[in-house]
C-alpha cells in the first residue's frame, strides 16, 4: 500500500494536472484526490496507517508509467548488446513501465514459442511489462505471413518486420487484411530499399559535404503513402514507426482526415538532432531513419501538437561499443535511448515550452495504451499502479557505470541532463528508487 | 611558418597560407626528383606505413617513392596479406600500428571518415590518401601545385571540373582548396551525378559543358566509374561521352591555351579522348611527377620537424 502525498499529478486520461494524493492498494490505483490525514486509513479499509508506505512528493510530478511501443531488447541471440533483463531494467530507470519488444532478434520472433519466450523472460526480469511484437512475415523474408492468430494467443500485441521494410506491396496488403482477425495493429517500418540504397544518413547538403551516401526523404514517405492506402483499402490497423519526414506527416494527416485507421510515432532523437549534427566520427548519431532536416523537425513537432502524430517512442537500439567504434559507413544504425529519452524530452521540449508536460504523458502513456490495448496509461481508480515519480530538478551525468543498459551508444554519454524519474512502480511494486533499480 | 598539424585529413582544416606553404615546400622537392641521386637522409629512422584498403597504383607508389627519397623506411600494410582479411577491425589495426611505434600512416579506405577515425586513435600522424567519397587532399594539393606552375596563380582563374561530381572525393577536395586560393570554379556534370545538394560547395553548378568552356584556364576531367551506368545514373557511356567527354576539338571552345588535367587512371575515349590526353595541353603526366614532390613536402612537414630547410 502506498500513499503518495501532494504530487503534481499528470493524468491525460482524466485531463488534469494539479497537486493531489494518490493511494495504491493491491497493485491498483485506489483513489486520487486531496485527502485529510484522518480519512486515509479508512480508504485502505483499516484502522490506522500500518503497512502504508508514505512518499512525500511535493514538487515532483506523478504520472502513469510511460509505455514505449518501440524498443529493441536483442534477446534472443544478441545478448552482447542487450537482453530482456537489462533492457527492462533500463526501462524502469527511464520511466517506462511497459515496453513493446521488436521482433528483429536472432532468431526472428515469428512463432508462438518464441513470443512466449520473450514474454516469459520479461516476467522473470520482473521490471517493466514486456509485450512481444511478432514478425509480420516468416523469418522477416517479406514473403509469407506468420501464424498471426496462434501468435496472438501467445501474447503478441502487434506485428512488425521493424528493422526492414516490407517491399512487396501485395504482402503488406494481405497482412493488413489477415491481421483484422487478430485486432492487432501492423507496425510499419517504412523504408523503400531501392531508394534508401544502403545510404547511411539523410540525403542533402550535409551528406554531400561529408561524402556519405544519402538516404532521400522519399525512401520513407513513399512507403508511408503506400501503407496508408493499403490499410485504407484492406481496413486494417496501421501504426507507422519512427516518422521522420515532413511529407510523411502530411500524408498521415490526410489519411486521418479520410478516416483511415492509422497512428504514428516519433522518436525523440528525430526531434532533437538534425542532419547538421552528423559528423564523420559521430556514429552515436547514426540511426535509421536518418536524422532529418530542421524543417522536418518543425513538421514533426507540429504533428505531435495537432494530433497527427499519436505517440512518442524511443526506438531504443543498443549496440556494443566495438560495433559503433568504426568508420561511419560501417557502424550499425541505432541509438540507446531508454534511460535518457524522457530526460531530454523534458529538458529540451517541456522546459523550453515546445511541448506541454501533460501532452508528453498523453503521447507516451495514454495513447500507446489505447492503440495497443494495454493496461495502464491512466490513473483512474482500478487501473494498474504503473507509476512514475519525476523530479524536474534532478540532475545526473550519463555514464557507462550508471546505465542499466548493456550498451552505451547514446549521444548524451558524459553529459549532464536535468529531469529524471526518481521512483517507478509497476503493478504497485516499487522497482526503482533514487535512480537505482531495486533487485528482487 | 610553423607547421601545426599532426595529420592531413582534408582541405577544410588548411588555410590558404598553409596551402601555399605546402606548394612552396614542394618546389625544392621537385628539383630533388630530377637529380640522378634521389636520396636524402632527412627522415632516416622514420617509419611510414602505407595502409591501403582500396586498390591504388599511383597514389600508393607516389607516397612510397616520396617517403623513400626522404630516407624514411616504408612498410606496406596491404590488405590482401594482412590480418584484415581475418576480420580485424580498423580500430584493432590502428592499435597494432600504434604499438609498433610508427611515425606516419598513410591510409586509403572506402569508408568516408576512415582517415579521421584513425587519426583520433593514433599518436602517429595520418595522411588521408582518399576516404570514400569524402576527401583526397594530396590529389588536390598536387593539382594546385600543377596549376600554380602552369597558370602562375589562382586569383580569378577559371577552373572547370567535369564528371561524376557526386561520388568524387577529388572534386570535393579540389573545390574546397581552390575557393580558398581565390579561383573561380565551375562544376559540370549530368544532374544525376551533380545533384542539387552539391551546392553546399558554394560554386557554380552546370549541366552544360560547352557553355562553361569559354574562358576556362584549366579543365579537369574526373574518372567515370563505369559501373555507375549499371545502377542507372546515366543511360550509356556513349551518351555520357558525347555530352561530357573532353576532346581536342571541344577544348578549342575555351578560346585559350587551356590546360587539361585528370587524376587518373583515365578511361580513354570516355571522359577524355586520346588526342587530347596526349596533346601539349595535357599536364596529366606532370601531375604524377608533382604528386611525388607534393607528397614529399607533406611527409616532411608532418614528421620532418617543421621549419628546417630540407635541401641543405
Amino acid at each position: 500500500m502506498w500513499w503518495i502525498k501532494k504530487a503534481l499529478v499528470l493524468d491525460p486520461a482524466q485531463g488534469y494536472t494539479g497537486e493531489r494524493d494518490v493511494l495504491v492498494k493491491d497493485g491498483f490505483i485506489l483513489k486520487v484526490g486531496n485527502f485529510l490525514e484522518e480519512d486515509v486509513p479508512e480508504f485502505f479499509g483499516q484502522e490506522n496507517l500500518e503497512g502504508v508506505k508514505i512518499v512525500e512528493a511535493a514538487g515532483k510530478y506523478l504520472f502513469p508509467g510511460l509505455i514505449d511501443v518501440h524498443v529493441h531488447l536483442r534477446e534472443p541471440g544478441q545478448e552482447d548488446k542487450e537482453d530482456i533483463r537489462s533492457g527492462s531494467r533500463a526501462a524502469v530507470r527511464g520511466g517506462f513501465t511497459s515496453v513493446l519488444a521488436m521482433a528483429n532478434t536472432k532468431p526472428v520472433i515469428d512463432q508462438r514459442a518464441l513470443v512466449e519466450f520473450v514474454r516469459l523472460q520479461g516476467e522473470r526480469a520482473g521490471m517493466a511489462r514486456v509485450y512481444p511484437v511478432a514478425a509480420v512475415t516468416k523469418g522477416f523474408q517479406g514473403q509469407e505471413l506468420v501464424e498471426m492468430m496462434d501468435i496472438r494467443e501467445g501474447g503478441a500485441v502487434a506485428f512488425s518486420d521493424d528493422g526492414l521494410g516490407i517491399q512487396n506491396a501485395e504482402i503488406m496488403r494481405l497482412a493488413f487484411e489477415y491481421a483484422k482477425l487478430t485486432g492487432c495493429p501492423i507496425i510499419s517500418h517504412c523504408e523503400d530499399e531501392n531508394l534508401a540504397a544502403r545510404g547511411v544518413m539523410r540525403r542533402g547538403e550535409a551528406s554531400a559535404r561529408l561524402g556519405l551516401k544519402g538516404i532521400p526523404a522519399s525512401a520513407e514517405s513513399v512507403m508511408v503513402a503506400r501503407d496508408v492506402l493499403l490499410a485504407g483499402e484492406a481496413g486494417g490497423k496501421l501504426h507507422i514507426a519512427h516518422v521522420s519526414t515532413k511529407e510523411s506527416v502530411m500524408i498521415i494527416r490526410t489519411a486521418k482526415k479520410l478516416g483511415i485507421d492509422v497512428t504514428a510515432e516519433v522518436n525523440p532523437h528525430h526531434l532533437l538532432f538534425s542532419d547538421q549534427d552528423v559528423g564523420l566520427t559521430r556514429t552515436d548519431l547514426k540511426v535509421n531513419p536518418p536524422l532529418p532536416t530542421k524543417e522536418d523537425q518543425e513538421a514533426l513537432l507540429e504533428g505531435l501538437l495537432d494530433g497527427t502524430i499519436d505517440m512518442l517512442a524511443t526506438d531504443h537500439a543498443p549496440h556494443t561499443w566495438e560495433e559503433k567504434a568504426k568508420p561511419f559507413p560501417e557502424a550499425p544504425f541505432g541509438i540507446n535511448s531508454l534511460e535518457t529519452a524522457l530526460a531530454v524530452v523534458w529538458q529540451e521540449l517541456v522546459e523550453k515550452g515546445k511541448l506541454p508536460a501533460l501532452k508528453v504523458i498523453e503521447l507516451w502513456s495514454r495513447n500507446p495504451a489505447q492503440r495497443f490495448n494495454l493496461p495502464g496509461g491512466t490513473l483512474e481508480t482500478g487501473s494498474p499502479a504503473d507509476l512514475v515519480l519525476f523530479d524536474p530538478a534532478y540532475k545526473e551525468r550519463i555514464t557507462a557505470e550508471s546505465m542499466e543498459s548493456k550498451a552505451q551508444n547514446t549521444p548524451f554519454l558524459g553529459q549532464e541532463l536535468q529531469g529524471f524519474p526518481v521512483m517507478t512502480w509497476v503493478g504497485g511494486k516499487l522497482v526503482m528508487a533514487d535512480r537505482k533499480v531495486i533487485c528482487n | 611558418m610553423q607547421w601545426r598539424h599532426k595529420d592531413l585529413l582534408d582541405l577544410d582544416t588548411l588555410t590558404a597560407e598553409e596551402i601555399r606553404h605546402i606548394i612552396k615546400t614542394a618546389q625544392p622537392m621537385k628539383e630533388i626528383l630530377s637529380r640522378p641521386m634521389k636520396k636524402l637522409p632527412t627522415l632516416r629512422g622514420k617509419n611510414v606505413v602505407l595502409l591501403f584498403y582500396e586498390s591504388s597504383t599511383r597514389t600508393r607508389t607516389s607516397f612510397e617513392t616520396a617517403a623513400k627519397i626522404l630516407g624514411a623506411d616504408t612498410t606496406n600494410f596491404s590488405v590482401a596479406v594482412s590480418s584484415v582479411n581475418k576480420g580485424e577491425s580498423l580500430l584493432d589495426t590502428a592499435k597494432t600500428l600504434q604499438a609498433m611505434n610508427v611515425d606516419l600512416v598513410i591510409v586509403r579506405h572506402s569508408s568516408s571518415g576512415a582517415a579521421e577515425f584513425l587519426a583520433n586513435v593514433l599518436e602517429a600522424g595520418v595522411i588521408n590518401g582518399g576516404d570514400g567519397q569524402h576527401a583526397h587532399p594530396t590529389q588536390a594539393l598536387l593539382d594546385f601545385y600543377t596549376l600554380q606552375e602552369k597558370l602562375g596563380g589562382f586569383e580569378g582563374k577559371k577552373i572547370v571540373i567535369v564528371g561524376d561530381i557526386l561520388h568524387s572525393r577529388v572534386a570535393r577536395s579540389n573545390v574546397l582548396g581552390l575557393k580558398k586560393l581565390g579561383a573561380d570554379v565551375t562544376l559540370v556534370g549530368p544532374p544525376t551525378l551533380l545533384p542539387d545538394e552539391m551546392k553546399y560547395l558554394g560554386v557554380k553548378l552546370s549541366y552544360d559543358l560547352d557553355k562553361e568552356l569559354p574562358g576556362a584556364d584549366a579543365v579537369m576531367a574526373l574518372r567515370l566509374q563505369l559501373e555507375r551506368q549499371q545502377s542507372g545514373l546515366f543511360p550509356s557511356i556513349r551518351e555520357y561521352s558525347k555530352l561530357y567527354g573532353l576532346s581536342l576539338e571541344r577544348l578549342k571552345k575555351t578560346g585559350k591555351k587551356t590546360i587539361v588535367m585528370h587524376p587518373g587512371p583515365m578511361n580513354r575515349g570516355v571522359e577524355i579522348m586520346s588526342d587530347l590526353a596526349d596533346s601539349v595541353q595535357s599536364v596529366i603526366e606532370e601531375q604524377v611527377t608533382n604528386g611525388v614532390a607534393v607528397r614529399m613536402a607533406l611527409i616532411y612537414l608532418l614528421i620532418g620537424g617543421g621549419t628546417g630547410n630540407v635541401v641543405d
